[in-house]
């Protein structure tokens, strides 16, 4: 359950940082919730240890997608304990040091709530015990890190390009990541399960039994997928380039995501599957040559940088290598080095990383060049560098010296013939390691300054973080048999000893020898800098593939023309194409002809023939009529037409809402067209039809066109209309169900009762629609209209002041003292309709929907009539995003409320039932159940909705027209 | 023989609302939008309700009498009220584009990019 408790900490605090009231507590408050978050963690983390003593791996889980056998479980052993530690050790040292890093308190609270989510993505990482929770973390983790590099990016191009392109390699590698999880759970399963057909195995427990995993002929595919996944996160040779990028991000970030956590993402993932990987000389090879290859090149461009940041980011790619090198080592030797290797890397990096941050704050530089002299200004910073640097370089009795003790000794145990070579591409890597931190000591803080360097004292609490981290490099060098040890047992196969000093043996001088040699390199590394260099860089490679990809963009998007006609063609030819090619048509037309073979009408079928010919005229005729009020009118007869045929089809409450709908889309177009200016709608009426005999290519083109799609929709309405199934097959038990949501409309219980969801789903629609229609129209305006903030309500006056309209034409020609009048009246008469349909929806046509349409119609009357700005002061009360919302609000609680009641979401609830006024109540026809609050907050969305299009739409605005530009 | 009838008619205003959709007058061609969801709507009832007698009340069902389907019917009128949406954001598209460009011609509308 702890682990439940610490994956979902995080994120909800996340959540809760960006909205009061902890968004307005103050920066010290908020470092202080965060870190003491992360501490906890820690703390609960550490607890569970005594218990993995004794269990060795805890595995726990709930239901996720039960049909495929896949649980939301967590799977904790040795390894995801470890892990676990440096997230929220290390964590909350970042979190007490960003709250003094950053000066603005927005972006610090900007800057916690993602590195939060990070958090939280990283432990879902590490403890997740399925491989398909693993990958959605894995991908959290590449997002949340998107917008800690990239968290300056409104200001900095080269944070925007470094955060695109760590997104772009670790994403591209998570693609080839999950496809190789596939294969190795479908393998898995045939290995485990090999009576069944395909079975996916995700479990992280099950896919650790599968004994023989090595032997199944897809290894070799799913190892480079998942290789491919776990190198390109762990910034392996040649994906290393993005790390360097991502030194953009904000220093607590890079201390945290860049050395202490994401990047050793892939090596989690390989110590992970290495149980089961590890017997297949192919998996341990390429980790050996990647990881070798990585820790040599990390190790000699780090000298070469010139930016600190750049410096560490560098060794921390070697680093990295080396780490999964050893990881390579066959027979997992290398096991105990690679864990020492990380909490050792951990600890002195993110220390580094701090102090380069701290450095850039005070002096606003990091160019190790500029930098000198600090030790009088910094002496605690200089302390902890001295500390973190010789871990770093391995100098006796701190935790890097342990760690590459261990490193060498598995090295030299390596019994291959390349013992040699692999040992020499160690030491030369070491040698360069130790120079970096040499240089780290010296350049940055002991030799003097070239020019003076303008200095500010950070504050002193920002010392927090890192002194306790370069303490945990010192003492855990000492204690490593009590602390360390423990640990390690937990996640290492074999049995092994540790000791601080293991006494003069080979390692030991090995060890002397690369230290000296450092010493040696580093005197010369003036000219050592110049020469280094390499020809082709992973970053060139990338950045030749990226225009790649835009030249192909390019000239995908030539293929786009712009004109509908163009995809029409192409999509009826694609339809027609596959229709005919499947041989759909001829089963279904088999044995039946498409032609009516008996002629007989009833007097029923007589009046839906005229309202179809009506439809169909009235449709010819918003072709053919020049002026788009008539097209529009015209328009209208269609809908009603069309209405009236659902009336006869037996469909009251379909021909109800199809009649106000027809009115009110009328409705809009004619206030939209007295929007648009007379001279430019006659602009395109003259050009069209006067000129028409120039254009009568174009003309038959589009005739031909639509002639085609229309003969192609009347075969396929035969077809269908010929071969149509009697009812659908459920139509029967919704109509025998009804009764039990006490509601005599059928249709009414459907859309209320047995499909809410979609019905709420929906009304989310069509509110998305309307803000869009507001979004559109809103834009180009100056601080009013619907758009307009609260606090412009004061300005609102002015904004009704007549004079300042004088110009805007806004009422109407339609504004009579007849037409005010019926205005006037028509509006409680439609509240009252609307209020009667809404209540008694349940017992005859009409519902929440045309409750919202009637009342939109008449509102839009007063629209029409009085113009914007009279319609408005009249109805002060009318606020449309106001209704919206209350409905939205109403139908999610309504949603939710059964929930509480073991219903299931969405549940029937009678609440007259349930407070004894159910007699009572329906004694006046009413019956009082969620259906009925369900209806309220329908009507109350659609009215919003329709609110929100009419003012957006009848709003006299000045949009600027289109400059030359 | 409806059948048929109610075919054509489908057909014809869907070649109508494509004719529409095709020429450069974007307000027609936002009629023609709204002509194409009617022709859909028109289709749903008629593959659907032909064999009922009466409206799908639960009075009717107790009658024995034969109902026209309902699950169409909430169907259509979840449609109905979607296509409305959506065809005021044509509207929204096609007002903005008059007051942007000075002209309804979509022929003379470029770089809807900015």
């Amino acid at each position: 359950m702890e682990f439940t408790l610490v994956t979902a900490t995080p994120f909800l605090l996340a959540l809760l940082l960006v909205i009061p009231p902890l968004k307005d507590l103050s920066k010290f408050a908020q470092t202080a919730i965060s870190t003491a978050a992360m501490a906890g963690m820690f703390v609960t983390v550490l607890l569970t240890v005594p218990r993995l003593q004794d269990e060795h791996i805890i595995v726990y889980g709930i239901d996720w997608i039960p049909s495929l056998d896949i649980g939301l479980n967590f799977y904790v052993d040795g390894l995801a304990t470890i892990f676990a530690l440096i997230v929220t050790g290390v964590g909350a040292l970042v979190f007490l040091y960003a709250g003094y890093y950053f000066d603005d308190a927005a972006e610090h609270n900007r800057f916690i709530t993602w590195l939060l989510a990070f958090a939280g993505s990283m432990l879902l990482v590490v403890l997740s015990g399925n491989v398909l929770l693993t990958f959605v973390a894995w991908e959290l983790t590449s997002v949340t890190s998107f917008m800690l590099i990239g968290f300056t990016g409104e200001k900095s191009s080269e944070a925007r390009a470094g955060a695109f392109k760590a997104l772009f390699v670790t994403g591209a590698g998570a693609l080839a990541l999950i496809i190789g999880l596939v294969i190795l759970g479908v393998a898995c399963g045939q290995i485990l399960y090999p009576e069944e057909g395909i079975r996916f195995v995700a479990d992280i427990s099950e896919i650790l039994q599968t004994e023989d995993l090595h032997k199944h002929e897809w290894f070799p595919i799913f190892t480079v997928l998942i290789l491919l996944g776990g190198l390109t996160k762990s910034a392996q040779f040649p994906f290393h380039f993005w790390l360097p990028g991502a030194m953009s991000a904000p220093t607590p970030a890079s201390a945290y995501l860049h050395s202490a956590t994401m990047v050793k993402a892939g090596i989690f993932l390989f110590a992970r599957l290495s149980p089961v990987m590890y017997k297949n000389a192919l998996w341990s090879e390429l980790l050996l040559v990647f990881g070798l290859a990585t820790m040599l090149i990390g190790s000699i461009f780090a000298i070469k940088q010139r930016d600190l940041k750049g410096l560490l980011a560098y060794s921390t790619v070697s680093k990295l290598g080396a780490i999964v090198a050893m990881i390579g080592l066959p027979g997992q030797n290398g096991l105990k080095a690679a864990f020492l290797g990380i909490i050792a890397h951990a600890l002195y990096k993110s220390a580094l990383f701090l102090v380069a941050g701290t450095i850039d704050h005070a002096t606003g530089t990091r160019m190790i060049d500029r930098l000198g002299g600090l030790h009088r200004q910094m002496p605690v910073m200089f302390l902890i560098t001295i500390i973190s640097a010789l871990s770093m370089a391995g100098i006796p009795f701190l935790l890097g010296f342990v760690a590459k003790e261990t490193l060498l000794d598995a090295m030299l145990h390596y019994s291959e013939p390349q013992t040699a070579l692999i040992l020499g591409v160690v030491m030369a890597s070491s040698v360069f390691t130790a120079v970096a931190a040499y240089m780290l000591v010296y350049d940055v803080f002991w030799k003097p300054a070239r020019q003076e360097i303008h200095f500010h004292q950070p504050p002193s609490p920002i010392r927090l973080g890192p002194v306790i981290l370069s303490l945990g490099s010192l003492l855990l060098g000492v204690l490593v048999e009590p602390v360390i040890v423990p640990l390690l047992e937990l996640a290492v196969p074999k049995e092994f000893e540790l000791h601080v000093f293991a006494g003069f043996n080979d390692v030991f001088w090995l060890s002397v020898g690369i230290l000296t040699a450092g010493i040696a390199l580093f005197i010369l590394r003036k000219p050592l800098i110049k020469i280094i260099g390499f020809p082709l860089s992973g970053d060139s490679v990338y950045r030749e593939m990226i225009a790649y990809i835009d030249w192909a963009g390019e000239n995908i998007l030539h293929s786009q023309s712009g004109y509908v006609r163009y995809y029409l063609v192409i999509i009826l030819g694609t339809v027609s194409a596959v229709l005919i090619a499947s041989g759909t048509l001829t089963t279904v037309t088999a044995g039946k002809s498409l032609f009516p073979s008996d002629l007989s009408v009833t007097i029923i079928d007589l009046a839906k023939i005229f309202m179809l010919i009506l439809a169909v005229a009235a449709g010819i005729l918003t072709v053919a009529v020049r002026e788009h009020v008539k097209a529009a009118i015209a328009f209208g007869v269609i809908g009603y037409a069309i209405g009236v045929i659902f009336l006869i089809e037996h469909a009251p409450d379909v021909a109800l809402v199809q009649l106000l709908v027809e009115t009110m889309v009328t409705v809009l177009i004619i206030i939209m067209l007295g929007r648009i200016s007379t001279s430019t709608r006659y602009h395109v009426i003259n050009n069209l039809w006067v000129g028409r005999h120039q254009r009568n290519f174009g003309l038959l083109r589009d005739l031909g066109i639509s002639i085609v799609i229309g003969l192609a929709v009347f075969v396929f309405s035969l077809i269908a209309l010929q071969n149509r199934a009697e009812r659908s097959s459920i139509a029967a038990w919704h109509l025998e169900n009804t009764p039990t949501v006490n509601t005599e409309d059928v249709v009414g219980a459907i859309v209320a009762n047995f499909r809410g969801t979609d019905t709420l789903l929906e009304i989310v629609v069509f509110t998305t629609a309307a803000l869009g229609v507001l979004t559109l129209l809103a834009r180009g305006r100056k601080g009013s209209g619907p758009l307009a903030p609260r606090n412009a309500d004061v300005e609102r006056l002015h904004e009704f002041d007549v004079d300042v309209f004088e110009g805007v034409q806004d009422a109407t020609d339609l504004s009579t003292p007849f037409t005010r009048s019926v205005s006037t009246v028509v509006l409680p008469i439609a509240i009252l309709i609307g209020i009667a349909q809404i209540l008694y929806g349940g017992s005859g046509p009409g519902d929440g929907f045309t409750a919202g349409v009637t009342f939109g119609l008449a509102v839009s009357l007063w629209y029409v009539v009085l113009g914007y700005h009279e319609a408005k002061r009249q109805l002060p009360w009318f606020r449309p995003a106001l209704f919206t919302r209350l409905g939205l609000l109403i139908a999610l609680l309504n949603a939710l409320f059964p929930l509480l009641l073991g219903k299931g979401f969405m549940g029937h609830v009678e609440f007259d039932k349930a407070l004894g006024l159910y007699d009572i109540v329906a004694s006046f026809g009413l019956h009082v159940n969620s259906s009925l609050v369900f209806e309220v907050a329908i009507a109350l969305t659609v009215m919003g909705g329709l609110g929100i299009i009419i003012e957006a739409i009848a709003f006299p605005k000045e949009v600027e027209p289109l400059g030359e530009d | 023989m409806i059948e048929f009838m109610f075919a054509l008619a489908i057909g014809m205003l869907f070649g109508i609302g494509v004719f529409q959709l095709l020429r450069r007058d974007l307000i027609k061609a936002a009629i023609g939008f709204a002509i194409l969801f009617s022709a859909i709507n028109l289709f749903f009832v008629a593959v659907s309700a032909f064999d009922g007698e009466y409206a799908p009340f639960v009075s009717n069902v107790e009658a024995g009498r034969q109902t026209s389907d309902p699950l169409i019917q909430a169907l259509i009128l979840t449609a109905i009220v979607v296509s409305f949406g959506s065809f005021s954001l044509v509207l929204g598209l096609v007002n903005i584009i008059s007051l942007r460009y000075g002209t309804v011609d979509s022929n003379a509308v470029n770089n809807l990019k900015h």
